[in-house]
């Protein structure tokens, strides 16, 4: 699926050339779960940033399925995320404006997926996370929990292949936390999703099949446990 | 569909922003819709003005201007003192005491042979075309003690206007314009008549009637009917045949006879004004050809001043508020997308291009600015209306030299003037909203929200989602 190879992506603060990502090389397989850890400024959103094609590295390349991304052009960048990568963040990013079922609508405009079949994925994406009956109220008719399942239904409505999460659990409390993570890890296995998940958690991050540690813009791998669970 | 869907939805969830947008782009609108208004109604009086003038249907008029006369030929002379009174025409004859000079001259425009009249109806885009004598009467009483010690004061001309009609031709001329509200017009049998059909306002302010008597060049005319010209028109105050006209009249001390003074055409059709204009320059190269439309600067007066001010302050100021109109709408734009960074940051981190949110943007924008044009139509016809109730009449003032030259000496010196002749109408003043002004303001109100949607759409299309992402987190 991904395959990192020496990405580096430095931002520039004034004259000064600043590292968040440094000399990362990685492989990430169909189908995995990979927690990402780290301290706030090491460069974890960085790296989902690259992955989700929202940001290009400085050097190296990122593959997804044998293209790279950074030679793609910003529309075919736009397309490959309308089509096979699905965002959550941690606050959810919900257009306030829009009811829950226009907002996990929304991720479908790009795929001009006609209007009937629309609705029906909305309603299966709503109900899939447990929010059939909120479908026309507003994000700030919402619980932080219900929000964020809206977001997880905007963004596997269109049923991606890759699930990026920027800290899914973060704005939630303690019991809202494990009912998502439960929805994550069950939608992952059921889809067969390639889910990247950055989290301060480590009870969180323990329930990935990797966990990848980011200090200062470098990554490794703390935790591998693929082949326990395979078998 | 999606895109109204959401274009209602924000609009809705920023209602007071929105109405203030189009509230500003509403006043600019109906400010211009009001200025185009008022400034059609003085248009429309100062054609109603000179259509007085030159009557129905006169596309082109003709005229010379008045020939030379260094010395004031057919200009009257008075000198008093101690021998009395004595008044000499220049040029002519001498008589003393006290008397009347009653002179009917063409101050205004030189003489143009009557032959011609027929060469310009002959011309190929020419339907019609007739002959006139715009004439000035001017009558000065001279008392015998002017300038005899000390006493007597420069004796006060008195004139009216006085048109030679071609009978042959009622059609077309200043006449063909009124209608007969007392007595008659003219038969073809008065063309050889002192007859005269007088102007009602004159006739009211002179207490005139059908067969009163007045003086024209010191010749009694009969009053066979009273002319009604239409509210706002200028026209001539008195009308004589023209033949009459001719034999009475003089130019820089010259007889008319055979001459005249305007020439009143009629086009085959609009388009084809320029080309008569331009055979008619070339048939008489000395004579002026102009059209009615062309003579509303001629106007002076508050119709004038109002023209002025409806097209000078009124469209600067229409320009000026539109412009401020379009600003306010862009800043307010442009800080609803910063405070929408994270909500585009999302919509590109789900897959939509550029082009797509910034149509979304230019949608809710040109929405605006059709909320703004509706309103701003509505300000404008309610302008106009306020216009059309308070604003007071207009006058209209055409002048005109009469062509005498008075010189008058006495013990306190020599004293010269030109007395002049002012015409003043009322002129009603409407404001009608054309559907032309409210397709400009339509247009203006969406340009004003398409120019604020295209400021917001630079800052979408510079905005990178992994930035606004940043931000947000």
């Amino acid at each position: 699926m991904y395959t990192l190879k020496h990405v580096t992506k430095l931002y520039q603060k004034g004259r000064r050339a600043v590292p968040a990502v440094r000399d990362l090389s990685l492989v990430i397989e169909d189908g995995e779960w990979l927690a990402v850890q780290g301290r706030t400024g090491h460069g974890k959103s960085t790296l989902l940033n690259l992955l989700g094609g929202l940001d290009l590295p400085t050097e190296g390349s990122i593959e997804l399925d044998g293209q790279d991304l950074a030679q793609l052009r910003d529309v075919q960048l736009g397309r490959l995320r309308a089509q096979s990568i699905g965002f959550i963040f941690q606050t959810f990013n919900l257009v306030q404006t829009l009811s829950a079922a226009d907002n996990v609508e929304a991720a479908l405009v790009p795929l001009g997926v006609g209007t009937a079949e629309r609705r029906r994925r909305v309603a299966l994406a709503l109900e899939s996370v447990g929010l059939a009956d909120r479908a026309r109220h507003l994000p700030s008719e919402l619980s932080g929990g219900q929000q964020q399942r809206v977001a997880i239904a905007r963004a596997l409505v269109k049923e991606p292949r890759v699930l990026l999460a920027d800290e899914p659990t973060g704005n939630l409390d303690e019991d809202t936390r494990n009912e998502i993570i439960k929805l994550l890890e069950s939608l992952w296995m059921d889809r067969g999703l390639t889910m990247i998940l950055v989290t301060h958690d480590s009870a969180v991050a323990r329930r990935a099949q990797r966990i990848g540690v980011m200090t200062k813009g470098r990554f490794s791998i703390r935790q591998d446990t693929r082949r326990r669970i395979t078998t | 569909m999606f895109f109204l869907r959401y274009l209602r939805c924000e609009l809705r969830s920023r209602a007071r922003q929105a109405v203030v947008i189009a509230l500003g782009l509403a006043l600019g609108v109906g400010l211009v819709v009001t200025v185009m208004a008022a400034s059609s109604g003085v248009q429309q009086a100062q054609a109603g003005v000179v259509k007085g003038l030159y009557g129905v249907g006169t596309d082109v008029t003709v005229t010379k201007p008045p020939p030379p006369n260094p010395d004031h030929a057919g200009g009257i002379k008075i000198t008093g003192g101690a021998g009395g009174v004595n008044a000499c025409t220049v040029g002519g004859s001498c008589s003393s005491g006290a008397q009347t000079i009653d002179n009917l001259t063409s101050p205004a425009n030189g003489p143009i042979g009557y032959s011609s009249v027929g060469k310009v109806s002959g011309l190929h885009e020419v339907t019609a075309a007739a002959g006139g004598l715009n004439l000035s009467d001017t009558q000065i009483t001279i008392p015998a003690d002017i300038g005899s010690g000390g006493g007597g004061s420069m004796p006060q001309p008195k004139s009216f206007t006085v048109t030679g009609v071609d009978l042959a031709h009622q059609q077309l001329g200043p006449l063909s314009n009124g209608t007969i509200s007392s007595g008659r017009g003219f038969r073809a049998a008065d063309a050889s008549a002192d007859d005269a059909v007088v102007d009602s306002n004159y006739a009211t302010a002179n207490r005139l009637k059908a067969g009163s008597t007045i003086t024209i060049a010191k010749h009694a005319f009969t009053v066979i009917g009273i002319v009604t010209q239409p509210q706002g028109s200028n026209p001539p105050e008195v009308y004589i045949p023209l033949a009459r006209a001719q034999a009475l009249g003089t130019s820089a001390g010259k007889s008319l006879k055979n001459d005249v003074n305007t020439i009143y055409v009629t086009a085959a059709s609009a388009a084809d004004i320029p080309a008569v204009q331009h055979e008619v320059s070339a048939l008489l190269p000395k004579a002026t050809v102009t059209t009615p439309s062309s003579l509303a600067g001629e106007v002076s007066g508050s119709l004038s001043s109002t023209a002025k001010l409806a097209g000078d302050l009124g469209r600067w100021l229409s320009v000026l508020v539109l412009i401020a109109a379009f600003v306010v709408a862009a800043l307010l734009t442009l800080a609803a997308i910063s405070r929408r960074v994270r909500e585009f940051g999302t919509l590109k981190a789900l897959g939509w291009r550029s082009r797509r949110i910034i149509a979304q943007v230019i949608g809710e924008s040109a929405a605006m600015g059709l909320l703004g044009a509706a309103v701003g139509i509505g300000l404008g016809f309610a302008g106009a209306a306020i216009i059309d109730a308070i604003a007071p009449s207009l006058s209209a003032t055409l002048t005109s030299p009469t062509g005498q030259q008075m010189q008058t000496f006495g013990p306190s010196g020599a004293q010269t003037s030109s007395p002049t002749l002012a015409h003043t109408v009322a002129v009603p003043w409407h404001a009608p909203v054309s559907p032309g002004a409210i397709g400009l303001a339509v247009i203006l109100a969406i340009l004003g929200g398409l120019l604020a949607g295209t400021a917001g759409s630079w800052r979408i299309a510079q905005l990178r989602p992994a930035d606004a992402l940043t931000r947000v987190a």
